[in-house]
C-alpha cells in the first residue's frame, strides 16, 4: 500500500493501449490500494488511471465525494477491466488531468452510462453513473485506451492553460 | 470597401485591441474577422478590415504609427484582393475563395498531437496533411511541462478531401508517429440545432 508517483506526459505508458487485468489476484488487488492510496493523496484528484501510476494494466480508481458537480456517487471505487454497457448523449465541459498539470479542455462526454467491471473480489460489478461521476469515469476509461483529454478536445481553442502567460 | 490584413505584435500590455480599433475606427475602417492572442507574453492580433473606397495599406499603416510607437507594436497592413477576401459562405469547410486548396468536398476533423518537444513537429504533421490535399482551418500549441522535458501539445481543425479522409488522416498519424509524438484524428461532430 503506498502513494505513488503520477506520471506526467511526455511518457510512454501514457499513450499505450493497457493490457487486460484477467484474473483478480493479489497483485491486481495492491495495484488497487495504491490507486485509492495515491488517489487520496491529492485532494483535487477525482479519479487515478494504473497508467498513470505506471501500471499498463486496465485498472482505474474514480472518488467523486462531495464534489459539487457530482450528481451519483458511488463513493471510491475500484474497477478491473471496465468496459461501457451503455451511454446517453454528451455535453461539453472542462477537464484536468493530474498527468497534463498545465493544461484544461473542453470535452464532449456522455452525461450518463452504465460501466460494468470486477471490484477488488473480483465480483462483476455494474454502475450507473451520471454526471461528474459519469465524466470521472469516462476520463480514466480514456487512459485504458492511452488516450488523454488533449485527444479528445472540441477544437484548437479547446485547450487552456492552467496559469497565464505573463 | 477595400479590404486589407492587419497584423500587429508587440509585449503584452493592456489596452493593445483598444488603441488599435480606435485607430482604426477613425480611419472608417470595419472590423470583419479577427483572432488575437497572447503567445508568451507577446500579443498577437491578425484582423482582416474593411476601410473606405480610396484608402491605402500607406495611409493605415501611416495612421497606426502613433499607436504602434505608443504601445510598441510592429504593425503591417496589406491589401487584399477581391478573390482573397473569403467573406460569407467560405468558412465552412470549403477554402477561401481564390485560395490554392484543391476542389471538391472536405470534411472537418480535429487533429490532437502530444509529445517530447523537439524541432520539426508541426512540420511533420502539416506537410502530411497538405500532400493529402487537407488544409489548416486553425492551429493553436502550447509548450508546457518542466524546463528539462518540455512538452508540446499541438491541437488543429482542418479541412481533409471528403472521399479519401481516412486514407490522409492515417497518412497524418505515420508522419507523427515518425517524429515521435501521439497524434489522433477524430471527424468533427456537429449538430444542427
Amino acid at each position: 500500500m503506498t502513494v505513488r508517483h503520477v506520471l506526467t506526459l511526455p511518457h510512454d505508458v501514457l499513450t499505450t493501449p493497457s493490457a487486460p487485468v484477467g484474473t483478480v489476484d493479489a497483485e491486481a488487488r495492491a495495484l488497487a490500494e495504491d490507486l485509492l492510496q495515491t488517489m487520496a493523496a491529492s485532494p483535487a484528484c477525482v479519479g487515478l488511471a494504473a497508467p498513470q501510476i505506471g501500471v499498463g494494466r486496465r485498472a482505474f480508481a474514480v472518488d467523486v465525494t462531495g464534489h459539487r458537480k457530482a450528481r451519483s456517487c458511488h463513493g471510491a471505487f475500484v474497477l478491473f477491466d471496465p468496459e461501457i454497457v451503455e451511454r446517453g448523449p454528451a455535453e461539453v465541459a472542462r477537464e484536468g488531468c493530474m498527468s497534463v498539470p498545465e493544461l484544461t479542455g473542453d470535452v464532449a462526454r456522455a452525461t450518463w452510462l452504465t460501466v460494468a467491471g470486477l471490484d477488488v473480489d473480483g465480483t462483476r460489478r455494474e454502475l450507473r453513473v451520471d454526471a461528474f461521476e459519469a465524466r470521472a469515469v469516462q476520463h480514466e476509461l480514456d487512459h485504458l485506451d492511452g488516450l488523454l483529454f488533449l485527444d479528445r478536445v472540441a477544437g484548437p481553442h479547446a485547450v487552456f492553460p492552467r496559469k497565464v502567460y505573463r | 470597401m477595400t479590404r486589407f490584413s492587419l497584423s500587429a505584435v508587440g509585449a503584452d500590455r493592456p489596452g493593445i485591441v483598444a488603441a488599435v480599433s480606435g485607430a482604426l475606427e477613425d480611419a472608417g475602417c470595419n472590423l470583419e474577422d479577427s483572432t488575437m492572442a497572447i503567445l508568451r507574453g507577446q500579443f498577437a492580433m491578425v484582423l482582416v478590415v474593411s476601410a473606405p473606397p480610396g484608402t491605402s495599406a500607406e495611409d493605415l499603416e501611416r495612421r497606426l504609427d502613433d499607436v504602434a510607437l505608443r504601445l510598441g507594436l510592429v504593425v503591417v497592413v496589406r491589401p487584399l484582393h477581391e478573390a482573397e477576401g473569403g467573406g460569407a459562405g467560405a468558412q465552412e469547410g470549403g477554402p477561401a475563395a481564390g485560395g490554392a486548396v484543391e476542389p471538391g468536398p472536405v470534411s472537418a476533423w480535429t487533429i490532437a498531437v502530444h509529445g517530447a518537444d523537439h524541432p520539426g513537429i508541426v512540420h511533420a504533421v502539416t506537410e502530411a496533411l497538405a500532400a493529402g490535399g487537407g488544409n489548416v482551418v486553425d492551429l493553436v500549441t502550447h509548450l508546457v511541462g518542466e524546463p528539462d522535458a518540455p512538452v508540446y501539445v499541438l491541437t488543429i481543425r482542418a479541412t481533409l478531401p471528403a472521399e479519401r479522409a481516412e486514407e490522409v488522416a492515417d497518412a497524418v498519424r505515420r508522419a507523427a508517429t515518425a517524429v515521435g509524438v501521439h497524434c489522433t484524428l477524430r471527424p468533427d461532430e456537429s449538430d444542427l440545432l
